[in-house]
C-alpha cells in the first residue's frame, strides 16, 4: 500500500511532476550527447593518430628522441623489424629513414619531415594509402616518386607530376638535395600532419643522405588493447638498441585527454545530477510542505517515522526513476541515430582537422556511462528526499495537525 | 478500558513572559462505552485536552492511564505503536488521503498494524456498509460529499479496533441532516463495537445525543454531567 500511495502521490499535482520529468529528459538527452560527442572526438583523434601517424609501438634511437638528427640512426632496424613482424598479434611494422628538410616548388617553399618508407609495410601499418585522394601510392618503379598532401599541394600549387625538390643535410652535414615528382596527393584528417609530411621511396631517401640506416620502428598490433602486452614482447628483442614508446609516450596529450575523459566526463554528468537534485529537493519540500496535515494525520494513526521517511524516499526515487528512464532512453536513442548517421560538421571541419578529426563524427556512449548516471541518478534522489523528509518528521505532531494548508 | 486523567496540565510556552496555559490540573474518568462531548468556547482547551488523551501531545505536568498503562511515561515509538493499536482519531477536516479510495483509506490504517490484505479488506467493507458507503467503496475522497467523507473517516478510526475513539469536532463541517446521519451511525457503532467516543465540539447537536457532556472552561472542567441522550427518532431537525 505504501508502494502505491507513493505512485499515487507523485502524479497528485501531474503537471508539476511533468516538469521535473521533462526536466530530466531533456537535460540527460544534453549531457548524454555531450558526453558521447566528446567521447566521439577523444576515440577519433585517437584512431586518426594511431591510424596516420603513430601506430601503437614506436622504436627509436634514445638520441633521436632528444635531436631527430640524422646521426641518431636506429641500429639493426631492418633485423628487429623482420623479428617482431613474427610475434603473434603483430599486424604489421614498418621501417622509417626520417629526416627533416625542404620542399620547394616553383610556387614556395616550407620545411617538412621527409619519410622514406617501404610503401608496402607502410600500408600494412598506417592507412596512408587509404587517404590517397589522387594520383598513386608511391610506385616501385619511376624516379624519385614523391607524395605529398593535398593541402601542401594546393599551397605549393602542385598537380600530379610536377617536379618538386627537396633539400636536407646528409650524414656527412652537407646540404644534399634532389628533385622528386609528385606521384599522388594524400589527405588524412589532421592538416598539422598533412603540411608537414611527405613520403618517398627509403632507398632514394637514404641514397641522398648517403646513410643506408633507418632512424624509426613503427608497429600496428591487431588488438589495440594488448599495447602492454607487446610492448613487453617488443622490448625483449629491441634490447638496448633503442627505446620502445607506446602511442600514449608518442602522443602525450591525447593520451592525456583519454585517461582524463573519464574525469571530465563523471564531473559534467556529477553536475548535471547534483542540479536536478535541487530540483528534486524543491519539487519535493513543495510537496511535502502542502501534506503537512496529512503526514501528521499519518503519524497520529499510527505511522512510524521510518515509514514515513521511506514514502518521501519512494516518492523522490519514483519521480527520478521515471525522468531518469525516459531521459536515458531518449538519450539512447538519440545516440543509437547520431552514431550511426554521424554529426556532420560541414564548414567547421576544415577547422576541426587541426585537431586530427573527421568530418563527420559519430557520438558513441558507454553501456557503463547509462548504468552509472542511472545510479547517480538513483542515489541522488534518494538524498534528495532526506532533506523534506526531515522538516516533516521534526515538526511537532500536535502542531502539524493544527496546521491548514 | 478507562481513561484515568489526574493533574493534567499544558502550558504552552511556559519559559517566556507570556505562557499559556492550555490545560489545567485537569483530573477525569471515561469509563469503556461512553458517548462524551467535551464542550467549551474556542480555547478553551478541549483540543489540547484530546491531544494528550490520545498521546499526540505530551502534559507539562499529570499523568493519562489507559487501561492501566500510563501513556505520558511511553517513548515516542511505544507511543504511535499505542496510538494505532488502542485509539481512534476522527478529524474535523476529515483528513482522508485524497489519492486512496474509501476502501484504501479505512484499509490503510490497519495494514500499519500489519494485519493480512485479506483481513483489512473484510473488515474494512464491513465498516464502510456499517457507516452505509457499501456502494462507494472505490470511490476516491474527492467523489464523495462532506458527510460521506466523515463517514468513511469514522469508519477508518474504528478499523483498528481502537479502544476509544477521539473525536476533534468532527460535525464542525457538516450541515444539519449530515451531522444527525453521522451522530446516528457513531451511536450505533458505540454500541456495536462497545467503543468508547470522546468528542471535542461546541456543536449543540452533538451535545444532545451525547450521554455525558463536560464542559471545559480556562483549561478546566467547569462541568461534568450525565445528559439523558436523544435517540435518532427523538430528533428534529
Amino acid at each position: 500500500m505504501l508502494l502505491k500511495l507513493a505512485w499515487k502521490n507523485v502524479w497528485r499535482n501531474r503537471l508539476r511532476s511533468g516538469i521535473m520529468v521533462a526536466a530530466m529528459v531533456f537535460g540527460l538527452l544534453g549531457v548524454i550527447l555531450m558526453v558521447g560527442f566528446m567521447k566521439a572526438m577523444t576515440d577519433n583523434m585517437l584512431d586518426n593518430a594511431i591510424k596516420y601517424q603513430t601506430a601503437h609501438l614506436q622504436i627509436h634511437n634514445p638520441d633521436f628522441l632528444v635531436n631527430e638528427e640524422l646521426e641518431a640512426w636506429l641500429p639493426r632496424a631492418d633485423a628487429m623489424a623482420r623479428e617482431i613482424r613474427g610475434i603473434s598479434g603483430v599486424a604489421g611494422v614498418t621501417v622509417r629513414h626520417v629526416v627533416d628538410g625542404m620542399l620547394a616548388s616553383a610556387a614556395s617553399t616550407r620545411g617538412v619531415r621527409i619519410n622514406g618508407i617501404l610503401a608496402e609495410d607502410e600500408s600494412a601499418v598506417t592507412s596512408l594509402e587509404e587517404s590517397l585522394v589522387d594520383g598513386k601510392f608511391l610506385p616501385e618503379k619511376g624516379r624519385n616518386p614523391i607524395m605529398v598532401s593535398k593541402r601542401s599541394a594546393k599551397k605549393l600549387n602542385l598537380r600530379i607530376g610536377s617536379k618538386v625538390v627537396l633539400t636536407f643535410s646528409d650524414i656527412e652535414g652537407e646540404v644534399s638535395g634532389a628533385a622528386f615528382r609528385v606521384c599522388g596527393f594524400f589527405k588524412t584528417p589532421s592538416t598539422g600532419f598533412d603540411e608537414g609530411n611527405v613520403y618517398v621511396r627509403r632507398t632514394d631517401l637514404a641514397g641522398y643522405t648517403g646513410l643506408n640506416e633507418s632512424h624509426e620502428i613503427a608497429i600496428r598490433l591487431e588488438d589495440g588493447d594488448a599495447v602492454d602486452a607487446f610492448r613487453q614482447r617488443v622490448e625483449a628483442v629491441v634490447g638496448d638498441s633503442g627505446i620502445v614508446r607506446d602511442w600514449g609516450e608518442v602522443q602525450p596529450i591525447l593520451a592525456a585527454m583519454q585517461g582524463t575523459m573519464g574525469i571530465s566526463n563523471a564531473i559534467i554528468i556529477g553536475v548535471f545530477v547534483t542540479a536536478l537534485g535541487f530540483g528534486i529537493i524543491n519539487i519535493m519540500l513543495m510537496s511535502v510542505f502542502e501534506r503537512t496535515r496529512e503526514f501528521a494525520m499519518l503519524m497520529a494513526v499510527g505511522m512510524t517515522g521510518g515509514k514515513v521517511l521511506r514514502l518521501v524516499v519512494m516518492e523522490s526515487l519514483m519521480l527520478g526513476s521515471v525522468g531518469s528512464v525516459l531521459g536515458l532512453l531518449a538519450s539512447s536513442l538519440m545516440i543509437a541515430i547520431t552514431g550511426t548517421v554521424g554529426l556532420p560538421f560541414g564548414r567547421m571541419a576544415e577547422g576541426l582537422g587541426a585537431f586530427g578529426l573527421d568530418a563527420v563524427l559519430y557520438p558513441e556512449v558507454t553501456m557503463a556511462t547509462y548504468l552509472g548516471t542511472l545510479g547517480m541518478l538513483m542515489v541522488t534522489s534518494v538524498l534528495a528526499a532526506l532533506y523534506p523528509a526531515r522538516q516533516i518528521l521534526k515538526k511537532r505532531l500536535s502542531e502539524a495537525l493544527a496546521e491548514r494548508n | 478500558m478507562s481513561i484515568q486523567i489526574e493533574n493534567l496540565t499544558k502550558i504552552y510556552n511556559p519559559d517566556t513572559d507570556f505562557p499559556v496555559t492550555a490545560v489545567n490540573h485537569v483530573d477525569l474518568q471515561v469509563e469503556q462505552d461512553e458517548f462524551v462531548a467535551v464542550m467549551g468556547p474556542s480555547g478553551s482547551g478541549k483540543t489540547t485536552l484530546l491531544n494528550m488523551m490520545g498521546g499526540i501531545d505530551r502534559p507539562c505536568e499529570g499523568t493519562v492511564i489507559i487501561d492501566g498503562t500510563d501513556i505520558t511515561q511511553l517513548t515516542d515509538k511505544e507511543l504511535i505503536g499505542f496510538r494505532r493499536d488502542s485509539i481512534g482519531f476522527i478529524f474535523q477536516d476529515f483528513s482522508l488521503l485524497p489519492v486512496l479510495t474509501a476502501l484504501e483509506n479505512v484499509e490503510f490504517v490497519m495494514q500499519l498494524q500489519g494485519k493480512s490484505r485479506t483481513e483489512c479488506e473484510a473488515r474494512a467493507v464491513e465498516l464502510l456498509n456499517d457507516v452505509g458507503l457499501g456502494d462507494r467503496l472505490s470511490n476516491v475522497p474527492g467523489k464523495l460529499s462532506g458527510g460521506q467523507q466523515q463517514r468513511v473517516a469514522v469508519a477508518r478510526a474504528l478499523a483498528p479496533k481502537p479502544k476509544f475513539v477521539l473525536a476533534d469536532e468532527p460535525t464542525a463541517n457538516l450541515d444539519a441532516q449530515t451531522t444527525y446521519g453521522l451522530l446516528d451511525i457513531m451511536q450505533q457503532l458505540n454500541e456495536k463495537e462497545g467503543t468508547t467516543f470522546i468528542f471535542s465540539t461546541h456543536d449543540p447537536r452533538v451535545i444532545e445525543r451525547a450521554r455525558r457532556v463536560i464542559v471545559f472552561e480556562d483549561g478546566k472542567v467547569a462541568e461534568d454531567r450525565v445528559a439523558r441522550a436523544q435517540k435518532p427518532e427523538d430528533r428534529t431537525l
